[in-house]
């Protein structure tokens, strides 16, 4: 009789398995069973305490939280497409620099390295409407008595935070196109310039096609960013005045950890998760049809 | 500066003498008090004298998280979820205590009657939940009290022009009515502004229930259940909106909390401003403060029925799952002594002991600082109105529910009572929840 062996593939792996078992699976699990929960931190016999769909009728009958969800979209949409034109914007003009190109690309890299929370203090006290430099420069080039509540006016807190944002993250936009133009082949544009094509079609009909899988995997990564956007916000409005800027993340946060409300925390998590997947499923779909365009498979 | 270096001299000679009196010498050779504390510059003149007490017992303390008291209660939640709670003490705050069942002694099974007896009556009843006194109170007892500045108060003009149009004489405001008469009279934003207010989280929820006191209702009855959205309680986050609505404070005061109002009044541009004891020294330093100089305090004002008082006092707490509760209990009375009390509280903060009350008023009358004796002489007044937050773990959840009702009237998104009624009702969902009702 022959010992049954493991096979060696699966043994191989076997490390692998385990690590992400232990850092992704199991804390998934337990946050997902404890979404079935009452669970407060405080009382952690009351992770015991099965409640079934409880804490999900509750968030889909709860008009706040959709009304953070709605928010959140809406702050996702329209922070990917400025961050693309921007992004998309600056790659072309620092494609066409000849010398001091590296430079140049090293410093668009700098706002990407400010932690999120330094970013958000360094806009907080630029929007501050008393001491703040935005109204404060508004006030020296003559209008003495305005002072606008950059932070406070609904419209105006979500701009703020969305010119936080957009700052700190164009630059990754602007970086993976810029790699997406230096992929590009040659022969293509000077056949179309031969060909006597105004430098308007040549970038809609052979640069944008060949930048469209890079602009998508960077709207896939930065769209898992923004749907978790929560530093920024926290800093410069905590979600409010009265909730006009409150987005999925600092909704959640306040209830699990500042009501200690883990239970119901999680749930939250778990029904946002669809906002993710979606832009992350249609976001692939682009992809793949971009890709296919160019003629390349998979 | 020779003065003061004597007075601490001798406050470390009584400190390690009543030490000796309470412990005997090395009673806790090699003990280790593993420790989390409220960190910040006004806090640690307190720890400084943690060696002394290590010296005279032969235990050690190893302070293992120091951290803001926000900060510090997240951590104490997750340590309580993952069941790591066998640190020994952790600063607390009247406030707080409520959330964290089961985790911390019941002090009055350790510490003696007669040692309860000196702290003042106030401070030990807003430190005991359930009947179980949860901690004993430091040197830090915070009622707010009503700072302004002196020159609206010196100029003929304007108090002729005051009682023009309100129809009496201008003087320090009494009652919360005349302080929105003033503050809207001596607006004129965006270069100066009446008043301002904490406007977001805990700090207006606070805020606005003194105020529901003040005008004769309260937050919630005996069974628990909100009573906010009462007449009282609509007149009380009125005053909020009518200061809001006539730019009498400054538009951004919906997103300040502590910090930026003791940096608004600090800044000179403020009129009128209820705040905290701790922010005494600062408004009136010419290094930090443009209004040092022209800082007056008084008594707090009071609605249609009594003065505001919402109080709240920091203290210490020991573990359940401490191995050497004895030591801990030690190290807690003797931060919170009347050595102790007295070496924090000429720092400025206010005092949890009656005996260090009663020196401290006596050495500021005595003393040559007329600013230091105004002020101490308004909390001392100010502290016979004082009253904590209701004694239940849901305070903090209640006031995020509540915090963005009382901004949507102010911003005039709702009305007040529509507001208010909306965040009864959520209230009211949370504490059937809870199990009140």
């Amino acid at each position: 009789m022959t010992r049954r062996r493991l096979p060696e593939w699966f043994l191989l792996l076997l490390p692998a398995i385990i690590v992400i078992a232990a850092v992704v699976l199991i804390p998934l699990i337990f946050s997902f069973y404890s979404s079935f929960t009452p669970y407060k931190l405080t009382r952690p016999s009351t992770l015991w305490k099965w409640v079934g769909t409880y804490n999900y009728e509750k968030i889909l009958s709860d008009v706040k939280f959709w009304a953070a969800f709605g928010r959140t979209i809406l702050f996702l949409t329209i922070a990917l497409n400025l961050e693309l034109m921007l992004g998309l914007g600056i790659a072309l003009l620092v494609n066409k620099v000849t010398w001091g190109q590296r430079g140049i690309r090293t410093m668009l890299m700098f706002p990407m390295m400010f932690s999120p929370i330094l970013v958000g203090f360094q806009f907080k006290f630029i929007f501050n409407d008393n001491i703040g430099l935005v109204n404060n420069i508004i006030q020296s080039v003559g209008f003495a008595d305005v002072a606008l509540p950059w932070l406070v006016d609904g419209k105006l807190a979500m701009f703020s935070i969305l010119f936080a944002e957009i700052w700190m993250s164009t630059s990754v936009f602007a970086i993976l196109i810029l790699a997406g133009l230096f992929a590009i082949p040659r022969d293509p544009l000077e056949a179309a310039k031969v060909d006597g094509c105004t430098p308007w079609q040549s970038f809609r009909h052979i640069t944008l096609p060949f930048l469209m899988p890079f602009i998508f995997i960077a709207m896939t990564i930065r769209s898992l960013d923004v749907a978790r956007a929560y530093d920024i916000v926290q800093i410069m409005t905590g979600g409010g005045p009265a909730r006009r800027t409150e987005l999925l993340w600092t909704l959640m946060s306040r209830t699990g950890y500042v009501d200690a409300r883990m239970g119901l925390a999680n749930a939250m998590g778990y029904v946002s998760i669809l906002l993710s997947i979606l832009f992350t499923i249609y976001f692939f779909h682009k992809l793949s049809a971009a890709r296919a365009e160019l003629g390349m498979t998979g | 500066m020779k003065k003061s270096r004597i007075i601490s001299t001798l406050l470390s000679t009584v400190a390690v003498v009543a030490m000796f009196e309470s412990v005997q010498a090395g009673e806790f050779d090699g003990v280790t008090i593993e420790a989390k504390l409220i960190g910040g510059d006004q806090y640690e003149g307190l720890y400084a004298r943690i060696s002394e007490w290590e010296t005279a017992t032969g235990a050690t303390v190893d302070i293992i998280s120091k951290k803001s008291h926000f900060e510090i209660d997240r951590e104490i939640k997750s340590d309580m979820a993952a069941g790591t709670t066998s640190w020994c003490i952790g600063s607390n705050h009247s406030s707080f205590a409520p959330q964290y069942e089961g985790l911390y002694v019941d002090l009055n099974d350790y510490v003696s009657g007669d040692t309860v007896a000196e702290f003042v009556g106030g401070n030990i009843n807003a430190s005991t939940v359930g009947g179980e006194l949860l901690m004993l109170p430091r040197a830090q007892f915070d009622v707010s009290v009503l700072y302004y500045l002196k020159s609206n108060y010196t100029d003929e003009a304007k108090a002729a022009e005051f009682k023009a149009e309100y129809g009496y004489d201008l003087a320090v405001p009494d009652t919360w009515a005349q302080f929105k008469d003033q503050a809207i009279f001596f607006a004129d934003p965006p270069n100066f502004y009446g008043s301002q207010y904490a406007g977001k989280d805990e700090a207006i929820v606070g805020r606005f229930y003194e105020m529901v006191v003040a005008e004769g209702g309260n937050y919630l009855d005996d069974n628990k259940s909100p009573i906010f959205n009462s007449d009282a309680g609509q007149r009380a986050l009125q005053w909020f909106v009518d200061l809001y609505e006539a730019k009498a404070v400054p538009a951004g005061t919906l997103s300040y909390v502590w910090d930026d109002l003791g940096a608004g009044f600090a800044s000179g541009t403020v009129a009128l401003n209820l705040d905290w004891p701790g922010w005494a020294g600062y408004f009136n330093d010419p290094e930090s403060s443009k209004a040092a100089g022209n800082v007056g305090v008084a008594v707090q004002p009071m609605g249609s029925a009594t003065r505001t008082g919402w109080s709240g006092h920091h203290g210490f707490s020991v573990t359940n799952d401490c191995d050497n509760k004895e030591a801990a209990v030690s190290l807690v009375e003797f931060l919170t002594s009347e050595e102790s009390q007295l070496a924090e509280s000429a720092g400025g903060s206010l005092p949890t002991r009656s005996a260090v009350w009663d020196a401290n008023v006596a050495a500021a009358a005595a003393g040559d600082d007329a600013f230091r004796a105004e002020s101490l002489a308004a909390f001392a007044e100010g502290a016979k109105f004082a009253f904590a937050v209701p004694p239940i773990p849901e305070w903090g959840e209640t006031t995020n529910i509540v915090f963005p009702e009382l901004q949507a009237a102010i911003l005039g998104d709702k009305t007040v009572k529509e507001a208010l009624d909306d965040a009864a009702e959520a209230v009211d969902e949370l504490m059937r929840e809870s199990g009140y009702y």
